[in-house]
Formats: structure tokens, C-alpha cells, sequence
């Protein structure tokens, strides 16, 4: 078991940096989660630190060892590739054992690892068949399978799910988490699914082209987003942004005067604030209610999913606005809707996108 | 900055020189570098045995005032010309067979069937196919214009009697080619197609073609370099005659430097480089192709 | 499917199809058949005249017997088959590990070493003839098997290694990197992961280069002199003047020099149209 550290950890392609410096601490036995739209780095670091990619510069080290310089397979790491890159001519028994095989293992020894995988996946009556024969999710384990043999420090995921339907990725994501529960290992998870992050980390590390945007737990990043790239990438449905001016208000409040001329008060929280400055402010449509005072706004488009009714409508100055309103509300499109906000669950947001004030509503 | 180039991982480096060593080095050895030697060898003059004097570009000089040299292009031109036929011939005959009936897979072997056979049996058949007297074509064109033509004995028409030999099983082989394309035409473009009612030959053109222009250019690449390969038939069937007429570069060449009274190596070397000068030309614009592909993939 | 499926047509045009494809083979085919039929008939039908009316007796027997009997044929078979197998295996043979080198591994003359590969595969025969000859003789080695088969094995090896490079870099990359996470070495991931899974491209390079091996000429004819080395090919041409108009046994011959590659291709169907094919669907 170890832990992982980078540090300002760089990759270039020719004159192109793909990955900007990035520091980050992964704990012993902590589930990260790398997150981010796709062309944001987060397989490459991954595959940097299984060593299938070269560093450019900066160090890496696993359980406080300088890896940066060590062959893949001397790293102590395993990997659950997306594609799970299963050997097509060789029976799941020896696609599990292979490695170890090659490797120069004891046979006893290899048996009993063999064993204990397959059992601890469900594997066991599979051991003779070959990959083509086995279903999408049977697959996925004999791949989990084959990195649990090695007893690896760390456990790399590279978007282990996405080639699963919606069902079977709901499942296995349960047994991956069940999996980290009993091996107690060092995991990092790569997936372009907030969902997904959302639910399994400890820890999340959201990457946008090249550089970590924010490093937190789960709820942390839901809750005090660090920018408006974070605050829009966690959470779904995605939250509102409505682009407005700031004024420093009585008793540390801060005002905030919508595109449309709607006022909302905030409790400035040590913030402070120009007149006129301009900001965003960011609230999740599930913190907005139909009905209320507040802001007023056109109905577009209602979707009645009978739990919640979500309601996509339009403010006077043109911005769409979101709404997760109660499953038995109703407006139908072109009619007008007044929207109920909470002040203690807005975000606002300078003009650099950077959080001035948290809706944090755990406080 | 420290920089971790691939400077480690020394068994990942050195691989693949050692799994490139065997071939590369004997492909070197009978391939590239004969050529530079057969470059060197067209400015001698040498008989194969003695010693070899340096003569400058006067092999060369020779050859612009050889007739030979000229009758030998001017076929290998026509060779180049007539063989393309084989592309737009073979991909009429797998339109033809591009069906679902049954037995079509045996005709479709069939039909390819000449493609498996050497050339110099192909030759065998044609010369027997052209034979006056009794050969198969000379029959047909008496019954059809009242005189019979000797084709492979007459200085008019016995190159285009070889060339028609080789396109037998050039045209079988782009057919092939066609096969395998069309059978891997995306059929939902086709339905698409079809809704926007194009049909027949703008269907072919404008939706079919496309989709098939990987195998077009592997015909194009196999066609030209079987024509400036020709060899074996224009020797089977007429030796170069009647009278040197059919006489192409490779032929001229063998004929020069190979054969039992062929003794003008530098000569012969000055024919193959003026040859491979002209494959040149298509060799660079393949490989220029086909590096393209390699930037994109 | 393009063209429209003939199902689709009128019952008239489906009968004419079906109508039309035999005899547009017959027509396709038509030398062939003349040789085929020519070569069991008996010498008197074409002392006589009897070109192309059904043969006066079958001859075949006689005739082909004749030709084994009068003639090398069957030491020139035995030649070709001596020079085609070993050729056979050392181009697939080494073009698996050039091929393997090409696909998998990233330095900087790949490209150039893979297109020398490429473009060494589509020069002249000439260009190489007497540079090639030069050397064979001096590695005492003219007029000899091994000759023959150093030549077309190093020949053969650039479309092999084309063929090979192209097959392995379609294989998954992950293959490979998933054993290299694992610590496999570099030669226990050619021999236990990608050897296996090249199986098709052996087989359709095998057939393939069978063929082109067995089938050349130009080599056959300025490599080999004595009957014990002269392949198929070339003694086909010396019979061809020694019998001159004894079309029958000619004929016969050419039957004969042209089977194995026949048999090859018809069993082997599959690989050998998958190995010329290669290419002519994607890229």
C-alpha cells in the first residue's frame, strides 16, 4: 500500500504542453477520482503514472519512491484499461495468470492468487472460457481480475465503465467501491462521468486542459466550488449563471443587480466587493422553486419526469435559467413563471470566474 | 527542469533494432543496395568478366541513338496505357458479380482464377490461343473479316496480342480488389442513397466510387508496376520479335546483359536505371500517398 | 448493396442473369478451356485438323505420362517446391519480427526503415539483376537452391514486413501495454501476445507469397542453370522449344507447372484473397 505524490508534474508533445504543472497529493488506500471533459489531460497523467507515457518534467513518487525513471511494471502499479485489453487467444484463467507467469511466479503461487481473484470476482466458473464468449460485465472483472493477482500498490482505472450500458455500470460501480473496501489499495479512476466521481471518490481531482482546477471531496466541490468551470462541471443538472453587477450593501451584505434589473441580497461572508462590479452569480436549479418572489422568467420548455418537474425558462435580459421545481408543479411554455431564490445557495463569482462567495448551505 | 526523455528503459530502445536486424539487413543486401551498384555499374563499360572502364554518361548517350531503346519505350508506354483498362474492366465484372444468387462464390473464384496461374503459362495459353492455323482467335477473326491473322508474327499487332494476355489476369486481379470494396460498402449510405432517388450511374459515381477508392488505388498501384514489370510474357510468347517489335525496357535489358550472349553490363545497367527511373516517378507519388495516410492516421 | 440485389428485378431479368453468368465464364475462361481440352487429345486429331471438335479419344493418360516420361517436369517441380517452401517461411518468418518492430515501437527512423521496406518492393527486377548475380556468384552460390531462396526470401520480405506492420498496428495497442504494465519483456509480449493473434496474416502471406514465388520467372531463368535447380517456370520455356508443335504434351505441361498454386489458392481461398485484399477497404 503507498501513497502517490506529483509534483509539478509536466508533458509536452513537441512544442505542446499537455499537462501544466500539476501538484497533488493521493493518500494511502484513498480513492481518487481524475475528472474532466475529454481532451483535459486526465488519461494521459493516468498512463504518466503507470509509466506508459514519459514525464517531461517533475517528480512522481509512489509510497515515497522516485518513479519518474522506473519502468512501468517495476512501479508497483496495475491497470484496468478502458478498452479492458483482454488477450482474445487466451482463456480467462490465463489471461488472470499471465502476467505472473511471465514473470517468473511459482505455479503454487500463482494458483492461489488465481483462486482468491476469481473468487472475490465471481470469476471461478469462467476460469475456461475466452473473452469472446463472456458477457460485457464478465469481461470488465476478468480485467479487474488480472490487476488484483498482482497485489499492486495502486490500482489505475482508465474509464473502466464506459463501455457498459447505463444498468451494468450502476453495478459494477458498487463493486468497485465494494472492491476498495476489501483491498484497502491505493485506486485512481479516471472517467469523463461527473456522476460517476460524484459517487465513488474520496477524493476528486477535476482537470481541465492540463491543470487541476480543484482537489476536494465529493460534497466540497459541490458545495464551495472554487470557479465557474468547477461549479458548472459538478452537479447535474448543471448549475445557473446569470451575469449581473455587485454593490457593497448594509451590515456586510453584498446586492447583486441581475441583466434584468431583479435584486438579490446576499450575506457578503468577510466578502468584499466594489460598486458596480461585475460577477456571475451561480445557483443550482434545485435550489430555485417555482413560484415565490424573486426573479420572474418565461417558460421554454417544461420536462414532467413525475419525481420533479425541471422547467427551462428565460429571464428579460435573454439568459436561460433552470428550474428543479416539486413533480406536481406546472406551467406551460410561453406562460410566466416566478421563480423563488435562496440567497444562502448562490455562488458569485468575479469577472476571472473565481468563487468570491460559497452558497455553502452545510454552514 | 529534469527531463526523463526516453533515455531509460534501454531494453524498449534497443528492441526494435534487434528485431528489424535479420530482415533489414539481408533486404539492404539484395535490395537497396544493388541499385546504387546497378547506378554505378551503367557508367562502365564491362562485360561481366574482365575489368570494367570508366565511361562516363556514354552508355547513356548510346541508348538515345539505339532504336531499340526506342521501340522499347514506346511499348512500354502503350503496356502503361492499355494495362489500366484492367481497372474500369474489373470493376465492371464485380459489379457483375456482385450479387447473392447461388454458386456465385464459385464463380467469383472462378473468374479470378486466372490471376492464380504464372504468367508464363498465361503466355503458353495465348501463344497456343494466337497460333495460326489453329489457334482459337485466329479462327474466330477469319470466320468474322475472311483473312486470318498470324497476331504474335506480325510486327502490328503482336505487342498489343501480349498486353491483351497480361490484362487477362490483371483484370481478374483488380476485380478482386472491387470484390472485397464493395463488399464493404457502408449499405446505409446506399439506402440513404436511394431515398434521395439516385440510382445507377449517378449512384455509382457519386455514393459507390468514393466509398471504393482504397481499392482503386491499390489497382492503380498493382496495375502500374505489373505493366513496367512486364517481362515474362513479352519473353514467353515472342522473345522480343518478331523483329525486335515487342521489345520492352526489361526485356531489352535481359536481352543486353542476362541472356546466354548478353555481355553489356554497363549498358543493360543504364536501361534498368532509365526503368526505374520512370517507376520512380509512380513509386514516389504511392509513397507520397501513402505517407499522408500515415500523418493522418 | 450496390448494384440493387437482383431479387429485387423482375422474374425475367433474374432468369437472364442466372442465364448469362455461365456463359459469360465460359467466354472468360475460354484459353483455359482450349489448353484443358487440347491437352487430352491424341497427336493425330491435330496432325488431322481436329483443333476444336470433341477430342476422336481420350488422351489425356498417354499425354501426361509422356510429359513426365520425355521430359524433367518432374524434377522441375521438385526444384520449385524446394525453392518456394523455404522462402515461404524466412520472408513470413522475418517479416513477423520487422513487422512487429515497425508497429509497436516509436523511434525515430521508423517511417523511413518501414517505406525502404515498401518502396524496395516495387522497383524493377532489372535494376537488381546484375548487382544480385554478381554477389550469388561470389558467395559461390549461383546455380544453387539456397541461391535462388536468399534472393526471394530478402525480396520478398518488404511486402511481407508492409503487410505485417499494417496488420499488428490494427491490433489493439493495449494489448501490449497492458503485459508491459505487468513486466512482460519486450520479446515474451512478441511470442506469447502478438505471434499468437498474427495467425491470419501468416497463413494469408504464406499462400500468398507461395504463388508469387512459385510463379516468378525472371530470377528462375537468370539464377538457376542445371535441371537439378531450375524451377517449374523457367523449364516450362525449354520445353516449350524443345516440343514446338506437340501442343498436346505443351499443353499438358503447363497443367502440370500450374497445379500447385492452383491447389493452393483453392484451398486456402480465404487467406489468399484476405492477403491481396489487404488495404483495398480501409485507409
Amino acid at each position: 500500500m503507498a501513497d502517490v505524490t506529483l509534483r509539478a508534474i509536466t508533458k509536452s508533445f513537441g512544442d505542446v504542453r499537455i499537462i501544466k504543472g500539476i501538484d497533488l497529493e493521493i493518500a494511502d488506500g484513498e480513492f481518487c477520482v481524475f475528472v474532466g471533459p475529454s481532451g483535459c489531460g486526465k488519461s494521459t497523467l493516468l498512463r504518466m503514472i503507470a509509466g506508459l507515457e514519459d514525464i517531461t518534467s517533475g517528480s512522481l513518487s509512489i509510497g515515497g519512491r522516485e518513479m519518474a525513471d522506473v519502468e512501468p511494471a517495476g512501479r508497483g502499479v496495475a491497470m484496468v484499461f478502458q478498452s479492458y485489453a483482454l488477450y482474445p487467444h487466451m482463456t480467462v484463467r490465463d489471461n488472470i495468470s499471465f502476467g505472473l507467469r511471465m514473470t517468473g511466479h511459482k505455479p503454487a503461487d500463482i494458483e492461489a492468487r488465481l483462486r482468491r481473484a476469481a473468487d472475490m470476482l465471481q470469476l471461478t466458473h469462467l476460469l475456461d472460457r475466452k473473452p469472446s464468449q463472456l458477457s460485457g460485465g464478465q469481461r470488465q472483472r476478468v480485467a479487474i481480475g488480472r490487476a488484483i493477482v498482482r497485489e499492486p500498490q495502486v490500482f489505475l482505472f482508465d474509464e473502466p465503465l464506459s463501455n457498459l450500458d447505463a444498468a451494468l455500470r450502476v453495478q459494477m460501480r458498487t463493486e468497485i467501491g465494494k472492491l476498495h473496501a476489501d483491498l484497502r489499495a491505493t485506486m485512481i479512476y479516471v472517467t469523463h462521468d461527473q456522476v460517476e466521481a460524484m459517487t465513488m471518490a474520496g477524493k476528486i481531482v477535476v482537470l481541465n486542459a492540463g491543470a487541476v482546477e480543484q482537489a476536494g471531496s465529493p460534497l466540497e466541490l459541490y458545495h464551495r466550488p472554487r470557479n465557474l468551470f468547477v461549479a458548472g462541471f459538478i452537479g447535474s443538472p448543471r448549475m445557473n449563471f446569470v451575469a449581473g453587477t455587485a454593490a457593497p450593501a448594509a451590515h456586510g451584505r453584498i446586492e447583486v443587480v441581475l441583466g434584468d434589473g431583479a435584486r438579490v441580497l446576499l450575506d457578503g461572508r468577510g466578502a468584499t466587493v466594489t460598486a458596480a462590479q461585475p460577477v456571475t452569480l451561480g445557483i443550482r436549479p434545485e435550489h430555485l422553486t417555482a413560484g415565490g418572489g424573486g426573479l420572474r422568467a418565461t417558460v421554454r420548455l417544461a420536462e414532467y419526469l413525475g419525481s420533479e418537474t425541471m422547467f427551462y425558462a428565460q429571464l428579460a435580459d435573454g439568459s436561460g435559467i433552470a428550474v428543479k421545481a416539486d413533480g406536481l408543479a406546472k406551467a406551460a411554455a410561453g406562460s410566466t413563471l416566478d421563480i423563488g431564490i435562496n440567497p444562502a445557495a448562490c455562488h458569485l463569482f468575479d469577472k476571472d470566474g473565481v468563487a468570491v462567495i460559497h452558497g455553502d448551505l452545510t454552514r | 527542469m529534469a527531463t526523463h526523455r526516453s533515455s531509460r528503459w534501454s531494453q524498449r530502445r534497443l528492441a526494435p533494432w534487434l528485431f528489424l536486424a535479420p530482415g533489414a539487413l539481408l533486404f539492404l543486401l539484395y535490395v537497396i543496395i544493388p541499385i546504387g551498384q546497378s547506378v554505378w555499374i551503367s557508367f562502365y563499360d564491362w562485360d561481366g568478366l574482365g575489368a570494367a572502364t570508366w565511361i562516363g554518361l556514354r552508355n547513356y548517350a548510346d541508348l538515345l541513338d539505339d532504336d531499340s531503346f526506342y521501340t522499347s519505350l514506346r511499348n512500354n508506354v502503350w503496356w502503361l496505357v492499355l494495362y489500366l483498362l484492367a481497372i474500369p474492366a474489373g470493376l465492371a465484372i464485380a459489379l457483375f458479380l456482385n450479387q447473392t444468387v447461388t454458386g456465385i462464390r464459385l464463380y467469383k473464384s472462378l473468374f479470378f482464377f486466372p490471376f492464380v496461374i504464372s504468367q508464363v503459362v498465361v503466355g503458353l495459353i495465348f501463344s497456343w490461343f494466337y497460333a495460326p492455323d489453329f489457334g482459337l482467335l485466329p479462327r474466330i477473326l477469319g470466320f468474322l473479316t475472311g483473312t486470318e491473322t498470324a497476331i504474335l508474327a506480325d510486327e502490328r499487332y503482336a505487342t498489343f496480342g501480349i498486353i491483351a494476355a497480361g490484362l487477362w489476369p490483371q483484370i481478374a486481379y483488380c476485380m478482386i480488389l472491387y470484390l472485397t470494396g464493395l463488399n464493404n460498402i457502408n449499405p446505409e449510405q446506399v439506402e440513404a442513397a436511394r431515398m434521395d432517388n439516385a440510382r445507377g450511374f449517378a449512384m455509382l459515381w457519386h455514393i459507390v466510387l468514393p466509398q471504393l477508392r482504397p481499392a482503386t488505388f491499390i489497382a492503380l498501384v498493382v496495375t502500374v508496376i505489373g505493366a513496367l514489370r512486364s517481362f515474362d510474357l513479352v519473353s514467353i510468347m515472342t522473345a522480343g520479335g518478331p523483329y525486335g517489335s515487342t521489345r520492352v525496357l526489361s526485356y531489352f535489358m535481359y536481352e543486353q546483359s542476362l541472356s546466354e550472349y548478353g555481355t553489356a553490363m554497363g549498358y543493360g545497367a543504364a536501361i534498368a536505371v532509365v526503368l526505374f527511373a520512370i517507376m520512380l516517378v509512380f513509386i514516389s507519388l504511392f509513397i507520397t500517398r501513402m505517407l499522408m495516410q500515415e500523418r493522418n492516421a | 448493396m450496390f448494384p440493387r440485389p437482383i431479387q429485387k428485378s423482375p422474374p425475367w431479368l433474374q432468369l437472364s442473369y442466372k442465364a448469362l453468368l455461365p456463359v459469360a465464364l465460359v467466354i472468360w475462361l475460354l484459353p483455359l478451356i482450349g489448353i484443358a481440352v487440347t491437352s487430352v487429345r491424341p497427336s493425330s486429331d491435330l496432325a488431322a485438323g481436329n483443333y476444336f471438335g470433341w477430342p476422336s479419344r481420350f488422351a489425356g493418360v498417354e499425354n501426361y505420362a509422356s510429359v513426365f516420361q520425355n521430359s524433367n517436369i518432374g524434377w522441375y517441380i521438385l526444384n520449385s517446391f524446394k525453392v518456394t517452401i523455404p522462402t515461404v517461411i524466412g520472408a513470413v518468418g522475418l517479416s513477423c519480427l520487422t513487422g512487429f518492430a515497425l508497429a509497436v515501437y516509436k523511434f525515430r527512423l521508423n517511417l523511413a526503415v518501414f517505406f525502404m521496406f515498401v518502396a524496395g518492393n516495387f522497383v524493377p527486377f532489372q535494376i537488381l539483376a546484375i548487382p544480385v548475380r554478381e554477389l550469388t556468384l561470389r558467395l559461390g552460390l549461383y546455380d544453387t537452391i539456397t541461391g535462388l531462396v536468399l534472393f526471394h526470401a530478402a525480396f520478398q520480405t518488404g511486402f511481407c514486413t508492409l503487410f505485417m506492420r499494417n496488420f499488428i498496428k490494427a491490433l489493439p495497442f493495449a494489448l501490449i501495454e497492458s503485459a508491459r504494465v505487468e513486466g512482460v519483456s519486450e520479446w515474451k509480449i512478441f511470442r506469447h501476445i502478438v505471434l499468437p493473434l498474427m495467425r491470419p496474416a501468416i497463413a494469408a502471406l504464406s499462400v500468398l507469397i507461395f504463388t508469387f514465388v512459385w510463379n516468378d520467372y525472371f530470377w528462375a531463368t537468370i539464377m538457376a542453370q542445371s535441371a537439378d535447380v531450375r524451377p517449374v517456370t523457367a523449364g516450362m520455356n525449354e520445353l516449350k522449344g524443345q516440343w514446338k508443335v506437340a501442343w498436346e504434351l505443351i499443353t499438358a505441361a503447363s497443367i502440370v507447372a500450374a497445379l500447385p498454386p492452383v491447389a493452393m489458392f483453392f484451398l486456402m481461398q480465404k487467406h489468399f484473397i484476405a492477403g491481396l485484399t489487404l488495404g483495398a477497404t480501409k485507409g
